[in-house]
């Protein structure tokens, strides 16, 4: 079960990212609404996606299936799919 | 056993962080080039059913395409482009049969959206008005080309047209016949000061004939590549990995996973999302949208479409620093020969490296 403190940590960490990586304007990691659908409405794209997974990476040791893109289309969906990674990770370690 | 052996090879590699791929200066640097370009989203464009030539193996005279009834009315182009630029496209193709025959249709799309490319034969000269990238296609030198385009000393009209043009890039089609000729054709295209890129010839479905590939001739093909290379760096517009990626036993499908409609059903996100292939009646149709529609899949290594696929794999390719830096090549290399203004580097990566997950020649 995701603890709702890491992820809402993880959720402005990723709206973080998500500003430097894609220099996103008139946005702030605190007024960055998890829920909002980064294709339909921030026009985020594959290759935008592969960015910011590639950062990721680095910060948790996660890898993101490129098969799992399209189910990464807000914030809080890429926050739990790290988490439920990061689980895996420490149930295999 | 060769493909376990890579398996192994690739868990026991050190994990690159994405920041120390980076880090090194003249990678980061080229890395903020072209990721400047990652806005271009695209989709082509039939503009005629005819051609002034007939080439054997012509992509555009397989399939029903060429059956389109062609729309001429400039009026439709424009609301068709203002309607591709609101769904967010941002790049177009204009191809087959032959764009030069409607210039006023490419003047058009031009006004309307200012990135494109025009595939053309290059027989008849394109407006310079019309500011896109245009490929000429050769496909081996003048006596070949009257055999298999029947068109006579095709690269004298070509050169005529097009030399000092700085849209112009001369795409040279490997065939499994003219491998050799390309030494002449390069020596005459470079003393004219033309650039030059590389393609392979991708068979249309149920194509058999003498055009069509064999590992030998990809062989052939991937060494003349990368003596090329080293031979015209000021007028070639290649990489070694390029090379690779094109002439690899396994077709582009094979190796990337395509990610045209045609080959990738989902409509979640990309080129599966975005990517339209119009025909000449300004209708399209999901199960045949690619950039090269009706060529055989498996045998798929054409330059077109491996812009879109190869580019798309960032993710893999951010493994390890030379993996990284032939990406990095490859789409320094497609921007250059896509989009106007854009200067090609010096390549990062000076040998061969493998696609991710495969060998240098198979697995
Ligand atoms: S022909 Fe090539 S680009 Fe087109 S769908 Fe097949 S593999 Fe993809």
């Amino acid at each position: 079960m995701a603890n709702p403190y890491e992820i809402s940590k993880l959720t402005i960490r990723i709206a973080e990212i998500m500003i430097d990586e894609l220099k996103l304007e008139d946005v702030t990691p605190e007024t960055f609404d998890p829920e909002i659908d980064l294709i339909d409405e921030v026009g985020i794209d594959s290759m935008d996606l592969a960015t910011v997974a590639l950062v990721l990476r680095d910060e948790y040791g996660i890898v993101i299936d490129e098969d799992d893109y399209p189910k990464l289309n807000n914030i809080r969906r890429i926050a739990e799919y790290i988490r439920e990674k990061m689980d895996d990770g420490k149930e295999e370690g | 056993m060769k493909a376990k052996a890579h398996h192994l090879k690739d868990a026991q590699k050190k994990t690159w962080r994405f920041s120390d791929l980076i880090g090194d200066p003249a990678v980061g640097a080229r890395w903020e080039k072209v990721r400047r370009y990652f806005f271009l989203r695209e989709s082509t464009y039939d503009m005629t059913n005819r051609c002034n030539i007939r080439c054997d193996g012509c992509y555009y005279f397989e399939g029903s395409k060429q059956f389109a009834h062609e729309n001429k009315a400039p009026e439709d182009w424009r609301d068709l482009m203002k309607g591709e630029k609101a769904r967010g496209i941002t790049y177009v193709v204009l191809a087959g049969a032959e764009p030069s025959l409607v210039p006023d249709l490419c003047q058009v799309c031009f006004e309307e959206m200012p990135l494109g490319a025009i595939a053309s034969n290059g027989l008849r000269p394109i407006p310079r008005s019309i500011d896109y990238k245009i490929h000429i296609s050769v496909w081996g030198d003048d006596e070949t080309s009257l055999s298999i385009r029947k068109a006579k000393d095709m690269l004298v009209r070509q050169i005529d047209n097009y030399q000092d043009d700085p849209r112009a890039v001369f795409v040279y089609t490997f065939t499994r016949e003219n491998i050799d000729q390309i030494h002449g054709v390069m020596e005459v295209l470079a003393r004219h000061g033309c650039k030059v890129t590389l393609n392979m010839f991708s068979s249309p479905v149920g194509y058999t004939g003498p055009l069509r590939h064999t590992p030998q001739s990809l062989a052939h093909a991937r060494q003349t590549m990368l003596a090329l290379i080293s031979e015209y760096p000021e007028n070639l517009l290649f990489s070694p990995y390029s090379a690779v990626a094109h002439t690899h036993i396994r077709g582009l499908h094979d190796l990337y996973s395509c990610s045209y409609p045609r080959m990738n059903s989902s409509t979640a996100i990309g080129l599966g999302r975005s990517f339209r292939q119009y025909r000449a009646d300004l209708t399209w149709d999901r199960t045949a949208a690619c950039c090269v529609p009706d060529t055989d899949c498996t045998d798929c290594r054409h330059y077109a479409a491996g812009s879109a696929v190869v580019t798309a794999r960032l993710f893999r390719h951010a493994s390890d620093p030379d993996t990284f830096r032939s990406w990095l090549d490859y789409v320094d290399t497609y921007l250059a020969v896509w989009v106007m203004g854009y200067e090609k580097g010096e390549n990062l990566c000076d040998h061969m490296v493998a696609p991710p997950g495969h060998g240098l020649v198979d697995d």
